[in-house]
Order: C-alpha cells, then structure tokens, then sequence
C-alpha cells in the first residue's frame, strides 16, 4: 500500500512535459508508428556511420572491429598534415570548388537572361528543352560522351585534324583536366540551373518594362537595369549556398572524368576516399580525411546558410 | 509596345546565339549517336562526326544481343520500381505527422534530420556499416540506401501542411484513423508532389553510380550505370570482340552504342521528367 503511494508520487512529480509527451504519444500513437521507419533509416544509413567516424581515432581493424581496435589519438590527423597526397588533394578540391564558384555559377544567370529576350515561344521551350537534356543524364554516360568527344576520331580532335593541328588525347593530359571539368559541368548542369532564375524573372512586375518601355529604355538598358537587379537577391541566396557545398564537387563527376594520368591535378577529397580508403582498405587514415573534409564542410553550410537566411527571408535551406 | 530597330537586333542576336547553344548542346549526343550506326571502316579512318557514316546496324546488333547489359537493364528497372515506391511510401509516412502541430516529437525530429544535411558522415564508415549489415553484393544496396531524402522529406511536408485541417477533422468524426486520413484523403489529393518526389527518387536511383561501384563487385549484379561504365571503360572483353577480323564495329562504336542504349529511357520519360522536375525544383527549403 504504501510502495504504491510512493510510486503514485512519483508519477505526480514527473516532469511535465515528460508527462505530456507520454499524453502525446497515447493520444498521437499513429504519428510515433508513421515516422519509426523514416527515423530508422535516418538512423542505420547517417547517424551510425556518424558514430563510426571514431576509427579516425583508431588503427581500426576488421578484424578487431570497432571496439577493439587500438586508440590511436591524433595519430592519423598529424600524419595527413604533413603528408604529400593529402595536400595535393586539398589543393585540388580548392581549385575546382573555385572553378565551381568562379566559372561555372554565372552561366546559368547569364543564359536565363538571354532566354529571357527570346520572343517567340516555341522557339524559346525548344531551345529550353535542349539545353535541359543533360541534366538528366548519368555521370557514367556524360563520362562517356566526354571521352568519346576527346579520344581519338573523337569530334575534337576531327576538328583539330582539319585545321592541320595534331591529334591530342586531352583527357590523359594533365593540363586539360580543368577546362573539361568546367565545360561538362556547364553542359549538364547549367541549362536546368535556369528554372529557378526564370521562376524569379517571371515573378518581375511587367509594369515596370512598360513604363521604362514608354521613358525610351532599349532593351539592353531594361535587362541591365530592371530584370538584373531583381534578380540580384535570388543569385546571391543561390552563390552563399553554393559557396557552403564548395567542397562537393561530385564524387561521379570526377571520377568519371579521371584518368591516372590526371590524378595530379584532378584527385579531390571523394575520389582518393574510394581508392585509397575502400579500394586499398586504409580504413582509419581516409575516415581522418573523410572527417576534416566533413567538418570544414559542415563550417561553411552552417555559416553561408545563415548568411543567406539573413540576406533574404526564405533564403537558406533552414 | 513598339520595338526599335535597336531592340530587334539586340533580341534576334540573342536569340541567334541561344540557338547556336542549344544545337551546341545536342552535338554530344549527336555525336555518340551517329558512332553507333557506323561502320568498321568509317571508325577506323576517324571520320565519323554528327552524321553515321557507312550506316549499319551490326553495333547495335551485337550490344542488343549482350545478355549482361539486358541483365543490368532489368536490375535498374526493377530497383528504380520497387525503390520509387518504397521511398514515397516511407517518405509520406514521415513527411505526414511532421506536417501536423500536434506531434509533439515534429521540431525535434526535423532537427534530427536537418543535422543529417549539414553535417555528411564520412565515406569509409559508412561504408563499413553498410558492409556489416551485409549490404556488401546485395541488390538491395542498390535501393536502401535511396528511400529517403531529407529535400524530398521537406517537400512533402511543406505541401501536406497546406492541407486544409477541416477535412481531416471531419474524416476523424466519421470514424478514420490517422493512417486512413492519410491513405484515403491525403495521398490522393497529393498527386502532384507525389508524381514530383516519386521522379526525383526514381532518376537517382536509375542514375545511381556510387553506391554500386562501391557495394556491386559481382557482374551478374551490376546495374545499367555500372554496365555501361564496364563497357566503355575497357574493363569487359569488347576489345577483343572488337579485335575479331570480318566484323562490322570496333571498339568506339561498340561503346557508343551501349552509351545510347542507357540514354534512351531517360528521352522516352524526358517530356514528363520536364515538367515535373522543374515544379519540384522551386520547393528545395526544410523551413517551415
């Protein structure tokens, strides 16, 4: 009788919104069933390799597994500082990411305000659905029309053989790797990067093109001066994001670009990951790469998103 | 509005120049596909450009006689079916209760998730998770990893919010559960964003490429992407098919053949990928 009073108590003294998440979930039993497998998942396929990034930390063996492999501290991080690879690979991440920001982001702008000024229609969604096609295309097969263009009795060296200059293999030369990044990503991606720019010109108030029409602004002057600044906020949102995901530089698009002959200008961060660390099973040495790549990309999304929420009101991701 | 002679130049010349891009865009694909209904000949002579020259189907007859690239084929068809409907299926399931006030766990679980954006576990444990839950050649590798997406889950979420809570409650008088409300009324009201998120899945599972080059060591299991990767990377025996005397191919327009093979599917659905994938396009925010 007495034990019973006392947990009687207990149960009173529950905190409450212990208590009210209990009520919840009594109330609200489906919605706790519905999400199980989402967070499930969100468990086994984030949170647990999460965890698992202490083998950085580790000589991990799988043999040993997680548990009782050495501690190793610092060992690896101090090793990938003064290692070699490790800097070229950091380099070469840098310089495409800025390849990325520099180069391939105002394409799109500019080519959304070029269709912008197509006036007949049809046209227009032709020259649109052309432009769209590759972005639905693999990196495998994009990979594949790249090498097929550049390899021998490929398209580019068809056109060099008839101004008389040489054949040249261009995706086993080093100082080619870098424009083809830059001209495949452009290919795939930039056409589809102008839905959301011809979402925000269509947004644009036609009264404004009128009355600059009706005070004698040119066409030119209208793009420069009504269509461009509107547009300013929407790019800016746009560049901070992607200036937070400049270390992503797409694991399938570089590999599928790379050859050994061009590691030493186009192996990132994800490329050496999957042969060193998966092919050649250095397990812990490439998770210590795989970690500071994480944490410095985790800096640069948290700051850029907060700089783009607080540039424009529904700017950033969240 | 009358326009100046100005401004007619001005938009003629860009337009101009829009179209030289547009066909500028196509010439890849021309390209690889004027390869593949080449001859022997015209490949080895270097002469193919956007146009098959000594037409002949005999690339095309060996690539649709390679039971390995039917192979791949069906296990991408198969895994982008049951994947697609697997991930709307758990992504309704989540999106739905994290649309409602009412859920007490709904800003802690969205935070649960939003971390799993910004902060990305790294390759290699990942990696070895997946391998101990004997992921390692397993086909399902090639759809698991896939059934949820936090962008797909936020764009779910943000549309069923807008959900009218009248017609739920009224459901909830006649006697509906939770999971009949949203089985009976929400999901076929949602068409449009389940066609939206239903192609986004479906496009990243049939274009996947990491995960099977990671997971898939066994051939018989390789999927299309990884196929075609095999078949235009040397890495399967079409040089030395190729090599055989009194054939009508080579090794370029073998792989040109396999590469327009793997793009044909993508033109067929193209019209439809168009216009859903651009209204997805303008919903990419977790806020709300």
């Amino acid at each position: 009788m007495a034990k019973k009073n006392k947990a009687a108590a207990n149960e009173i003294k529950l905190p409450k919104s212990r208590t009210s998440l209990i009520h919840n979930i009594k109330k609200y039993w489906p919605y706790y069933l519905m999400v199980l497998p989402g967070v499930i998942f969100f468990l086994v396929f984030k949170y647990i390799p999460m965890l698992g990034s202490v083998i950085a930390f580790q000589d991990y063996s799988v043999f040993k597994g997680i548990f009782d492999s050495t501690w190793v501290g610092l060992k690896h991080f101090k090793a990938l500082l003064t290692y070699p690879d490790f800097r070229r690979i950091f380099s070469n991440t840098l310089i495409l990411g800025l390849c990325k920001t520099v180069l391939i982001f105002p394409i799109p702008v500019i080519l959304s305000l070029m269709l912008n000024e197509v006036r007949n229609l049809k046209l227009k969604k032709a020259i649109q659905t052309a432009v769209y096609i590759p972005y639905f295309l693999s990196w495998v097969i994009v990979g594949g029309l790249i090498f097929d263009i550049f390899g021998v009795g490929g398209l580019f060296n068809n056109i060099r053989n008839f101004f008389g200059l040489n054949t040249l293999l261009a995706m086993q030369k080093e100082s080619w790797f870098r424009p083809i990044y830059v001209v495949s990503s452009i290919w795939k991606d930039a056409g589809w990067g102008t839905v959301v720019y011809l979402a925000a010109i269509s947004g644009i108030d036609l009264s404004l093109y009128e009355s600059a029409a009706i005070d004698g602004a040119s066409r030119l002057k209208r793009m420069r001066y009504i269509t461009f600044p509107l547009l300013v906020p929407t790019i800016l949102t746009l560049f901070l994001l992607s200036i937070g995901s400049f270390l992503e530089l797409g694991f399938e698009q570089v590999f599928n670009l790379l050859t050994p002959m061009t590691y030493s200008v186009g192996d990132v961060f994800d490329t050496y990951v999957y042969r060193v660390g998966i092919q050649q099973a250095q397990y812990s040495f490439t998770t210590a790469v795989g970690l500071f790549q994480s944490t410095i990309g985790l800096v640069l999304v948290v700051t850029f998103n907060k700089l783009a929420n607080k540039f424009s009101d529904d700017g950033g991701l969240w | 509005m009358r326009e100046s002679v100005k401004d007619r130049i001005f938009q003629g010349a860009l337009t101009f120049l829009l179209m030289i891009l547009g066909g500028i865009a196509l010439v890849p694909l021309l390209t690889v596909i004027a390869q593949s209904f080449s001859s022997k000949a015209a490949s080895d002579m270097n002469i193919i450009n956007l146009w098959p020259v000594g037409f002949t189907l005999d690339s095309w007859k060996y690539i649709l006689s390679d039971v390995g690239l039917w192979r791949a084929f069906f296990i991408t068809i198969i895994s982008t079916v049951i994947g697609t409907a697997l991930a709307l299926t758990v992504t309704a399931l989540m999106a739905y209760p994290l649309s409602k006030e009412n859920f007490k766990l709904n800003h802690i679980i969205m935070l649960f998730v939003i971390v799993t954006m910004i902060f990305k576990a790294p390759v290699v444990p990942y990696f070895l998770t997946l391998k101990g839950l004997g992921l390692f050649n397993n086909p399902l590798v090639l759809i698991l990893p896939h059934i949820l997406s936090a962008y797909n889950l936020a764009i779910m979420r943000t549309f069923f919010k807008q959900f009218p809570a009248e017609v739920e409650e009224a459901a909830m008088i006649d006697g509906c559960g939770y999971f009949q409300i949203l089985y009976k009324i929400i999901i076929p009201s949602s068409k449009a964003v389940l066609t939206t998120v239903g192609l986004f899945y479906a496009v990243t599972i049939w274009n996947q490429f990491q995960h099977p080059l990671m997971f898939i060591q066994k051939t018989e299991l390789f999927p299309l992407q990884l196929k075609i990767r095999q078949l235009i990377n040397g890495g399967s025996d079409i040089a030395n098919i190729a090599a055989v005397a009194n054939v009508n191919y080579t090794e370029g327009t073998l792989s040109a053949a396999a590469v327009v093979f793997a793009i044909i599917p993508i033109i067929a659905v193209y019209p439809w990928l168009q216009k859903y994938f651009a209204k997805g396009a303008m919903l990419g925010s977790v806020k709300g």
